[in-house]
């Protein structure tokens, strides 16, 4: 069962304690994950849903928090994602008196290098559970790789890479191939 | 500071934020070019060196950039019902769409050409996600050639044991990042770090 309190409380640390729009993923998927709150399909299908729909790419957390816990959780969601930023105020009236400190440079470098590390931990996550999920339905006999799905991945990265192919596309794309293999 | 334009009403407002939310898809860069389309270009309510101040605040901002970027613009250009309004109008549209497409995913998720069309989709938002960590590493990585070798090689071991912290180590992501911004500021700090107002990071998120 859901404790909405705490619920909230998991998506504003995981907004709290991130920069853009992906990087409460990891938090996110560490949090809900463990409380048994989302499944780990839930992640992927609302990275996937978030692209679809317009906005500011952060809100794919809203599409989790339906997915996870209905309307409330999708209200929650956005009242997680919303207050953090009103702290761009304080931010504005204090970071000009420290923003010479060296220290405050060098947390931020930190922070950044971070918050890439973390998001490989996602994907390979996404990848490797997926997969995972695709061996309890029966579908490969072999340890965990499905080189379609990998071979999928792999197209939809150079693609993105590229920035010739539009998101909406390549998913498109990606959906079309999901048919087509594994129908 | 020359303003072309009157103060804008409440309801224009919400209108010119509801579109930028409206029109976004694909993420930050599309919300961005459309909030510069709006604000400066068609309205002249702000200059591009206001907006690059501003942009610089939000990404020392915790959360989504973009929203704490609608925050600063709505306040210059309505104070605090100016924040509320374009917040609202960002926002809320946007988000309610996103609500009723995983509404409608959640009633046909168990069809099996639906189970079938997200084994391809799924696998493609985990390259996706590959290349948005790409993105972000980049300017690091830049940062790292500038200043040395040794500069670069800190840089990419942090970011391999931040991963690994996480998956082998099972350690709070939060430890992860607060650990990191110790170490950040114990280890880049000597150096002379570059000016947090560069244009190229704008292109991020």
């Amino acid at each position: 069962m859901i404790n909405p309190l705490i619920y909230f409380l998991l998506f504003l640390k995981a907004s709290l304690f991130s920069t853009g729009g992906f990087s409460n993923l990891p938090s996110l998927h560490q949090d809900l994950l463990a409380n048994a709150w989302a499944k780990e399909a839930d992640f992927g299908q609302s990275i996937a849903i978030g692209q679809i729909s317009p906005g500011p790419n952060g809100l794919w957390v809203i599409s989790l928090g339906y997915l996870t816990y209905g309307y409330l959780g999708a209200f929650l969601a956005l009242i997680a994602i919303t207050f953090p930023a009103l702290l761009v105020l304080v931010i504005s009236a204090g970071y000009t008196r420290i923003e010479h400190r060296v220290w405050v440079r060098g947390a931020m470098h930190g922070v950044s290098l971070a918050v890439v590390g973390l998001l490989l931990t996602v994907v390979w996550t996404i990848l490797y559970t997926w997969n995972m999920e695709q061996l309890r339905h029966g579908s490969t006999g072999a340890l965990g790789v499905d080189w379609k799905g990998m071979l999928i991945a792999g197209c939809a990265f150079g693609l993105a890479l590229s920035r010739k192919v539009n998101i909406l596309i390549i998913l498109g794309l990606a959906g079309l191939a999901g048919y087509l293999l594994y129908r | 500071m020359e303003l072309q334009d009157p103060r804008p009403s409440k309801w224009q407002l919400f209108r010119i934020w509801a579109s930028v939310g409206l029109q976004s898809f694909g993420g930050g860069a599309s919300t961005t070019f459309l909030i510069q389309r709006a604000f400066i270009e068609k309205h002249k309510w702000l200059s591009m060196e206001e907006f690059t101040q501003l942009w610089n605040l939000c990404i020392l901002t915790p959360g989504i950039n973009l929203i704490a970027l609608t925050v600063l613009i709505g306040r210059k250009l309505g104070g605090a019902w100016g924040i509320a309004i374009s917040l609202a109008g960002l926002l809320l549209p946007s988000a309610a769409i996103t609500c009723l497409l995983a509404a409608g995913f959640k009633t046909v998720e168990n069809l099996p050409a639906v189970q079938a069309i997200l084994r391809g989709v799924v696998p493609a938002t985990g390259g996706i996600m590959l290349l948005v960590g790409l993105n972000f590493a980049l300017p690091l990585i830049r940062r790292g050639y500038k200043e040395g070798a040794l500069y670069l090689l800190a840089s990419s071991v942090l970011i391999i044991a931040c991963a690994l912290a996480v998956i082998l180590l099972k350690l709070s992501v939060i430890v992860v990042v607060l650990g990191a911004a110790f170490l950040g500021a114990l280890f880049f700090s000597s150096k002379s770090a570059p000016p947090l107002l560069g244009k190229e990071q704008g292109e991020q998120q």
